[in-house]
């Protein structure tokens, strides 16, 4: 059954045309932009923003839905409109029973009031009576472990404090859908934990609806059942967590790596004191491939040279995945190289330590000069690429949960004579 | 890791309501409906708009009386004892006091009705409950204002009876007329709120406006002075100052000095009811896209 149901929702957004230019650096156009025109901004009328556009999906009863995606993909907007704070421009949503929001944190609150007095406050927003509310009381101290607090004023709360007693209240609220936008961000790792067994334990047992949304990548993979991906305002993928959750983080790191240019400031492949000349993916038998198989070595190989004498060099390289640096590894000893040579550096990355995801490269030389003058070549992103496992078309790679790497361990069992039995 | 969730249909799902959100709005009956159910509500906003009245102040809510008496107090020695304003017959400050009473409800209840949802924005655009309750109980600042001068007039009332002997106000029926005209301000500043609240939550230049509007609109009412000054035949006239015709009301109820004339009465009480019904129409039909301009 479902508890919610998103039917094509859109949001559109007026916001004021800019004045020809919003630069108001100077003395003279900040002068200028206060003695403009008055009304001037709203002749000129509204320019449409769509924050989300033509979003459906259906949440089944007691899920826990992670919504992820970049700042300003629209879901906060989402959430508003599930909440019913703003209201959609098109499109409808169906659901069942309470809705709760945590949307920010604290913001049913009055930090001039008592823990007590905000508990009740909230209680009245949610529409319950106060009676119930003071029902509920105790539970909601004790689950955010304010008892000595309680008739203090929450501005003199520590922020994990604020957070735990908005987290307490809010899912005492007896809500069949809970919107949480990023809440478990301030708290402890010990509360985190507690509130995510929490929300995990009122989905099973009372089939309470998450809508989970983080950037805690490994919170959602954890405590999610499903996953939605939003981005510029519309839903870009859905599925399993494991799923969406590495193809989001692989776009992310992509994102941030793809727009650096060689040239671009700390990433400079070629100087004063020498250049890089190509960094290239070879197999064991020296051949130049894209990916390679888990099970054999691979190596790096860079390819640089100097324009200077009496220059050492060191060669570096930065594994990553998902944006984790794996490793880093440098060549062990400075070697002096001569101007006007090409030099190769080899790195071999041994059989069964990558994982089957796909993993990026940097690449540094560092050449010393008389001892203090260093210069870094760096190209960052030299090489992308994927790894393969045994069985390319096994589709379980990637549903279980894998590691950054995945190397072969030892492993022993042993049977044990000397245990006394019973 | 992942929990598998229970099947569902030994979930118990009876005594849910389900809802529906939809770019159409709710009708009237159904947000008044709701507003009913989010009453527990009403009480927290209104203490919350009294707190903001003293907010960091020592002096607490020594504060409130002082707003109150003061401005009183002093216009009432300049208007009855300087200028020697005439008042129709009872005491300049008794008559000033009581002309003031609906008209500082109204006037200060406006303003923080105007503010309501602009001031609640962090809540607005957060949480979600019936946003009509905001410019309602944004009137409490009002009436604390107004107890308190009816508590000034009280003391005046016994001194007069005191030093002069005489009782200016007495219990008798038409005292209703005076309660009624305290209802009658309430409806009619909620009703011209709802446009501005909402209005301010766009243009912030309302609040500006109001704020050099009232004054005049002041003058315009028959405070300072009796509506005698007015000659008969324009004085059906100030019927389209709603606000006229409830302090003349007052006026009539308390101290019997006032003049009710049918013709301003009937016109001030359509007014009253147009902007109503208008404002819960207009409140309602722009709620949602002021609350994206917040």
């Amino acid at each position: 059954m479902h508890s919610l149901v998103v039917e094509g929702i859109s949001k559109r957004y007026l916001v004021p045309r800019p004045l020809k230019s919003q630069r108001t650096e100077t003395r003279l156009e900040r002068l200028r932009s206060f003695f403009s025109i008055p009304l001037a901004r709203e002749l000129l009328g509204a320019q449409e923003v769509w924050a989300l556009r033509d979003v459906s999906f259906e949440v089944e009863r007691g899920t826990v839905l992670g919504v992820i995606g970049g700042n300003g993909a629209g879901k906060t907007t989402l959430l508003k409109v599930i909440s019913k704070v703003i209201a959609p421009t098109a499109g409808r949503i169906r659901g069942h029973g309470r809705v709760v929001s945590l949307l920010e944190l604290g913001a049913g609150f009055d930090d001039e009031a008592t823990a007590r007095e905000n508990i009740f406050m909230n209680a009245a927003i949610n529409g319950i009576p106060r009676s119930i509310a003071a029902e509920r009381f105790s539970d909601i101290v004790d689950f955010a472990d304010i008892q000595n607090f309680v008739d203090t004023p929450v501005m003199y709360f520590s922020s994990g404090m604020y957070l735990r007693l908005a987290f307490s209240v809010a899912i005492n609220m007896q809500p069949s859908i809970l919107l949480a936008d990023e809440i478990l961000a301030v708290g402890d790792l010990e509360f985190q934990e507690r509130c995510l067994q929490k929300v995990r334990d009122l989905a099973r047992e009372t089939g309470l609806t998450v809508l989970f949304v983080s950037h805690d990548m490994e919170a959602v993979s954890r405590i999610c059942n499903r996953v939605i991906w939003i981005k510029d305002g519309q839903l870009h993928r859905s599925g399993e967590p494991e799923d969406v959750v590495t193809e989001y983080q692989n776009a992310a790191w992509e994102m941030l790596t793809s727009g650096e240019k060689p040239e671009a400031k700390g990433s400079s492949h070629a100087g004063r004191y020498g250049e890089i000349v190509d960094v290239k993916l070879l197999s064991a038998d020296g051949r130049e491939i894209g990916s390679p198989p888990k099970w054999e070595d691979v190596y790096v190989r860079i390819r640089f040279r100097t324009y200077r004498a009496k220059t050492q060099a060191r060669c570096g390289v930065d594994l990553f995945c998902k944006g984790v640096l794996v490793l880093r590894s440098a060549q062990p000893d400075l070697i002096w190289v001569i101007p006007e040579m090409v030099y190769e550096a080899l790195v071999k990355i041994p059989a069964s330590l990558l994982s089957e995801t796909n993993y990026t490269i940097n690449v540094g030389v560092t050449l010393t000069r008389a001892e203090r003058e260093e210069h870094a070549l760096v190209v960052n992103r030299a090489l992308t690429f994927m790894v393969y496992g045994a069985d390319a078309k096994d589709a379980s790679a990637g549903k279980h949960r894998m590691g950054v790497i995945d190397p072969t361990l030892e492993w022993s069992l042993e049977k044990k004579a000397d245990v006394v039995r019973a | 890791m992942s929990s598998a969730p229970e099947p569902l249909s030994a979930i118990n799902v009876s005594g849910e309501s389900l809802w529906l959100i939809e770019p159409r709005r709710d009708g009237v009956i159904d947000k008044l409906r709701e507003l009913w159910r989010y009453r527990y509500l009403w009480w927290y906003f209104a203490a919350d708009a009294l707190k903001a009245m003293y907010r960091r102040t020592k002096l607490g809510w020594i504060w409130l009386v002082i707003r109150v008496t003061a401005p009183v107090g002093i216009s009432a020695l300049i208007f009855g004892g300087v200028l020697g304003i005439a008042s129709d017959g009872p005491p300049y400050f008794l008559f000033f006091s009581c002309g003031m009473t609906t008209w500082i409800l109204f006037e200060r209840s406006l303003l923080v009705v105007t503010r309501s949802l602009e001031r609640n924005r962090k809540l607005i655009t957060k949480v979600y409950f019936p946003r009509l309750i905001l410019p309602l109980s944004a009137v409490a600042p009002g009436l604390l204002y107004l107890a308190i001068l009816l508590i000034v007039i009280f003391f005046t009332v016994i001194y007069y009876r005191r030093y002069e002997g005489l009782w200016y106000i007495t219990l008798r029926p038409e005292l209703l007329a005076a309660v009624a005209a305290i209802l009658l301000t309430l409806v009619f500043t909620v009703s011209v709120g709802l446009w501005t609240s909402v209005l301010q939550a766009r243009y912030p230049d309302v609040r500006q406006g109001i704020r050099y509007f009232m004054p005049f609109w002041m003058y315009f009412t028959p405070i300072i002075y009796p509506l005698t000054i007015i000659p008969e035949q324009w004085r059906w006239l100030i019927g389209l100052n709603p606000m006229a015709s409830i302090v003349e009301m007052f006026k009539w109820g308390t101290l019997g000095y006032g003049h009710l004339h049918p013709t301003s009465m009937t016109i001030s009480f359509a007014m009253i009811g147009l902007t109503l019904i208008s404002g819960i129409w207009f409140f309602n039909r722009e709620e949602a896209s002021s609350i994206d301009k917040l």
